[in-house]
Parts: C-alpha cells; structure tokens; sequence
C-alpha cells in the first residue's frame, strides 16, 4: 500500500494538472463570455450558409456540370473551362473592361467622398449642413432601378434634359446610351452621383475623431482654414483612406453589375460588358454554369490577391492595415 | 505695463455666466498660476487670454496693447495643452517646427531655432520620431518645444503634467521651472493640483466657480488664508476646519467646541464676541503632538496612523469631523500610538467667520 502511494506521488501528471488545455480554454472563455458569441452567432450562421457552404459548388468550374446529373456526379475536366474563357474574346473584353471601368472610377469617384467630407467639416452654418448632407446622402436610398431610369431620361435623345440643354446651345442630339464611348463617363458619373455621398459619412466620422486641441494648437501657432485642413485634416484621416483604398482596390473587379445591367445594351457591350455581367450572361441566361463558375473564381482569386498585395503594401509604408 | 493684464473678465455662454470678472495683473517674466477645482473658470480664462474663446466682457491687454479682438496668432501667445496636441502624423523636429512653417520662416532659421530647442529639452536624439514612439514625457517636452520655438511674449500652460504618472509630474514640474528661470517668459499655468501651484508659481491665483478667491505667493496663500476656501485648497493634506462658538476667557477670548475649548488670539473682532460663530482653521503641520497625554488642550478619537518615513499622517475626529494631523516621528513610530491630542500655539490658528467663510483681520503671519 505504501509502495503504491509513492508511486502515485511520483506521477509527473499531478503536477501539470492544473494547466488548462487550450480546449479548456476555449470552453470556459465560451461560459464566461456566452452572451457575446449568442450575438456574433447569427453573423457567423449567415457566412456559412450563404458565404461558405456555396463554396462546395465552385468545383463545377472544373467539372461538365450538369443540372440533371448534380455536382459530385459531373466528370472533371481540368482546366479545360478556363482555357474556353481565355481564348474567349468576350471574355478577355470583359476582364478589360472591368479594369478600365474601376481604375477610371477609382480615380475620379474614389476622391470625392474625402473632398465632399472635408467640404462638410468646413461648413459652418449647422442648418446649411444638415440639407447639403441629406440631399448628398439621398441618391444611396434610392433604388439602383430607379436611378438608372433617371439616368436614361435624362440622356434621352428626344426628351432628355442633357440633350435639351445641347439642343438649346445649338448642338445636335447625341445618342449617349447607345454609344460606347459615353458608356464609361456615364457610369462613372452615376456611381458618384449615388455613392459618393454616402461614402462620405467614413470621412467625416474619421474627421469627427481628430483631437480638437491640434485644431486650437494650430489656432494659437497661426495657421489659416486651408493651412489646418491640409496639414492637420487630411493627414489625420489618411489612415482612413488607405484603409478605403485597399477595400476598393480589392474590391476593383465588383463593378457594380445590376447598374451596368440596367443601363447597358449590345450597342454598348464593347465598352460596358464586365466579367460579372458576362458570368450573369453565359451563366444564368445561357445555362453555362460551369464556365460562369470558372469565371467567377477566376475573379475571386484576382481579388484576393489585389487585396492581400495591397494590405502588405500598405502595412509595409504607412503602417495601416486591416489586418 | 508689460505682462498680461485682464480687467474684469467675463464669459457668458448664452445665459449662463462662467467667468464673473476677473482682474489680473500678470508681470513681465512673472509665473502665476491659476489653481482651483474643476469647473473653477480656470481654463476657460486661460483659454480667453490665448483667443480661443471669445471674451464676452471685460478688457485684455498683452504688453500693454488691447487685445480683445486680435486673432490668436497674433497676439504673440504660445500655448501648451494638456493632451500635449502634438501632430501624429509629423515627427518631433517637424512637430516643433509647425508653427514656424506656418509662419513660412525661412528654412535655415527653422532649422537653427529646432535644434536649440531641441539641445535645452534634451530631444537631440528624438528628433526623427513620430509622437506615438515617444513616451509621456518626451511627448509633453515636444509641447513644450513648440512653445518655446516660437519665442513668444507669453506662455499659457493649459494643465500640460496631468497625464503624466506621479514621479514624471515631479520631474517635469522641476523642468518647468528650470526651464522658466532660464528663458524668463511670463507664464500663465493652470492647474488644479495646489502642490504644481506651491512649487511652480510666483504668485498663485485661487479661483472658485468663476471667481477669484485669493491671490498672493505660495507661502501668503498657506500662512494667511484669505477665506475657508483657499483654507481647504492649499496645503496637503489642507487645513483642518472646526465649527466653533466664541466666549470671553480670563486671558482673552476662547473657542468652544463639543465641550472642549482653544485659548484663541486676542484679535480686535473676537473682543466682546460671545456666541458669536467662527470657524477656526489649524494647519496639520502646527498642531504640536509631543505633550501627547495628560496635558493636552484638546483630546481627538484616533482612526488611523499613515506613516510616510520620517513624518506621519494621523488621522483622528474631533466633535465628529475629522481631523488631520502631520507629524514628525523620527523613526520612533511606536510613540504614534500614545497621542490622544494636541496643543496649539493661539498664534497659528486662523480665524474665520463662521457664516461668510471670510478670515477675520489682524491675523497675517509672515
């Protein structure tokens, strides 16, 4: 009985007992913390169903995916859908497009919602604010349907206030809708229309959280309005842009589909086509799911690594980051 | 006069009234500081003589010129704030050179003028840092380098050591004061810590909800208390106050408090007094414990001892107040168990009128 003790003393288990597992961890900092995951638990429910488990279907771009016969029993097929896409010059069309349609609208629109913020914070007569703020922000809340059917009746040939205006300068009518080159001016001009606004709300909750006393130090050393939106403003809220900026550029392939969609046509798909609207074409109008699929991941994999190149490039010179 | 000179400031915001006219002469190379608790008007004062409030009555004058209306930047004002208010985005040098960029100085002299400061604050070696990569005190020696690079007629520090641990507030404050010995600029602190207005000030303003209760050097505001007020705010721990009622003794007037009594001054007001209401107010540092015993005048309730080394706290209640008080203890602590009261040289306790706080004439020490 003594020999038995000794050896259950000499158990080196008995002192490592009260170290916790990281399992263990994990579950008394679920009981302690329970009503927190309770809240962040529909979020993460919803990723998985729409987000993740969709996930399983993108191996049809890789398979002769049928309807009929389902995804598991669909034979592989290799690469052979992105060597279709590649040769295809609709789609090859389309992946330009997509660039040049967000690079133009990351330059012109990207800086707007900042001006726009930096304009607000200037202003300051508080009723003034209030109407040129609600009558910015309005175009967000309107649907994209409706918006692009101001923006045909406002380009109309025949009744359109654009052309009128032309008409009454002495010009002639121009088919804008119908001709490619106004295709991307258009859209553009309508993102930032509708968007920029809205957008603007970051800026000026970034604006809003600049210390007022480097304002008041500013006041006392002698700089102007200009001088402290410049040197004290802007440079406050970069952070805030770059953080901005790498969500846009990650996000350069997602033009936004539904507004080219209302407002584009044959005439003008030379210009205006865009890889999401080719995947809704082959995809959901001609029944090509698993080549809309290959281009879909085709666009997904771009975005991933515009978004991770541009967080690294951004952590690495000027220490802000996502993540 | 050269200097700041406030005459009857007043601040309204709408119509609640703030600051209730102030009168203030600051002299040439002068360090005053404004001291009171929060919500006093100290900063909001300061912050009129700096421009960043409007001054709703009253005259301000800087070096002899009105300058009610003058902008801040041209009233040759420089200003350190409490949160230090340095640019996260500029590092040190580009911080101290701010407001001499802003003024578009030529380069050399910009550069010339930093690296003086930056040598008397000792930055030398910080100058490429960004803000975020300083600690507390090198952050509130840029604020302070910004001010000095300016070389301004004054200087207005807006409580610039309250984010700063205790030994950093101790050191720092020394720097202050090496620093205003050596440049010589008339400087207006505010603060509502009274050991920063003791050590720092040439003459402490103590103000009190939009007032100004007391002004005089550190050593007039401790020995002669102008009121209950500047009683219970200079001093650490501060003056002890005892509610207590007049009577005529046979050596003069006494003190008579929850059935014990003080010989008291025989001051020209307490003559004939009986009854009347006073406060009397002894500092904890002229209480004089060493009869300890028998022959105490006054018998206090012990509480609690706080031994700080070579003196000690005793805190004790008297007639239901407390009652602290400072003494030496050598290294004897066990002697701090036997008081059971105190005596009081009738000299060193102040007199105050019991209704309106106000000390009664014929007291001052020197």
């Amino acid at each position: 009985m003594a020999e038995l003790d000794r050896t259950a003393e000499a158990e080196p288990a008995t002192y490592t007992i009260n170290q916790p597992t990281r399992m263990e961890r994990i579950i008394d900092h679920l009981k302690a913390d329970w009503q927190i995951y309770l809240l962040l638990a529909p979020t993460v429910i919803w990723m998985l169903l729409f987000l993740y488990k969709p996930m399983y279907g993108l191996q049809i771009a890789f398979k002769d995916y049928s309807v009929f016969r389902g995804i598991a029993a669909s034979p592989w097929v290799g690469f052979e859908h992105f060597e279709t896409l590649f040769t295809n010059d609709q789609f090859i069309r389309a992946i330009r497009n997509t660039v040049t349609i967000s690079a133009l609208g990351l330059f012109f629109g990207f800086p707007v919602p900042i001006l726009l913020a930096l304009m607000f914070n200037e202003v300051l007569s508080q009723t003034y604010k209030k109407v040129t703020q609600t009558i910015v922000y309005l175009p967000h809340f309107i649907s994209s349907v409706i918006i692009a059917g101001i923006v045909i009746t406002a380009f109309s040939p025949s009744a359109g206030i654009v052309n009128s205006l032309l008409n009454w300068l002495g010009l002639d009518s121009i088919y804008f809708l119908t001709r490619p080159e106004w295709f991307r001016p258009i859209f553009i001009g309508t993102g930032i229309w509708q968007e920029a606004g809205f957008s603007s709300i970051v800026y000026l909750a970034a604006i809003s959280g600049v210390s007022p006393t480097l304002y008041e130090s500013a006041v006392v050393d002698g700089a102007s309005r200009w001088q402290m939106m410049w040197k004290i403003t802007l440079p406050s809220i970069l952070p805030t842009i770059i953080i901005m900026l790498i969500i846009r550029i990650g996000n350069i392939l997602e033009v936004s589909f539904e507004m080219i969609i209302l407002l584009y046509q044959p005439a003008t798909y030379e210009t205006a086509d865009v890889v999401n609207t080719f995947i809704y074409r082959q995809g959901l109008q001609g029944g090509q799911y698993d080549l809309a699929a290959a281009a879909g991941l085709f666009n997904a994999v771009v975005a991933f690594i515009l978004v991770m190149s541009a967080n690294s490039i951004s952590k690495r010179f000027s220490r802000t980051s996502l993540w | 006069m050269p200097g700041v000179r406030l005459r009857n400031i007043v601040k309204r915001y709408g119509a609640a009234q703030v600051v209730h006219g102030i009168d203030l002469d600051v002299a040439e190379k002068e360090f005053v500081v404004l001291v009171g608790p929060s919500g006093c008007g100290k900063s909001t004062t300061l912050r009129m003589i700096a421009g960043l409030e409007e001054i709703s009555d009253g005259l301000l004058e800087i070096d002899d010129r009105q300058v009610n209306r003058v902008a801040p930047k041209d009233r040759d004002v420089a200003m350190v704030f409490q949160n230090y208010a340095l640019y996260p985005h500029l590092n040190v040098a580009e911080n101290i050179a701010f407001g001499l960029r802003i003024r578009k100085e030529p380069k050399e002299k910009i550069a010339a003028a930093v690296e003086e400061v930056a040598g008397i604050l000792g930055l030398t070696e910080y100058l490429e840092r960004k803000p975020a990569d300083l600690s507390g005190g090198q952050r509130q020696r840029v604020a302070m380098g910004r001010a000095i690079v300016r070389d301004p007629k004054v200087f207005l520090f807006d409580e610039p050591l309250s984010n700063l641990d205790a030994k950093l507030r101790t050191q720092m404050r020394a720097e202050i004061k090496r620093l205003h010995r050596r440049l010589g600029v008339t400087s207006v602190y505010v603060t509502h810590d009274q050991v920063e207005a003791m050590t720092l000030a040439d003459r402490i303003v103590v103000m009190s909800d939009g007032r100004i209760e007391q002004i005089g050097t550190p050593m007039d505001l401790f020995l002669n208390p102008a009121n209950t007020f500047v009683a219970s705010f200079i001093g650490s721990p501060p003056m002890n106050q005892i509610s207590a009622i007049i009577r005529s003794g046979d050596s003069g007037p006494v003190a008579e408090f929850g059935g014990q009594s003080l010989p008291l001054a025989p001051l020209k007001d307490l003559v004939g007094a009986d009854g009347r209401h006073v406060i009397l107010g002894l500092r904890p540092e002229f209480v004089d414990v060493t009869h300890k015993g028998e022959d105490a005048q006054v018998s206090v309730d012990i509480d609690l001892v706080e031994t700080l080394g070579s003196e000690a706290l005793v805190h004790a209640s008297l007639n239901g107040d407390p009652f602290v008080i400072k003494t030496e203890t050598g290294t004897d602590v066990t002697l701090l168990d036997k008081i059971n009261g105190f005596n009081i040289d009738p000299a060193k306790i102040k007199v105050f009128d019991g209704e309106t706080g106000v000390v009664l004439p014929g007291q001052e020490l020197k």
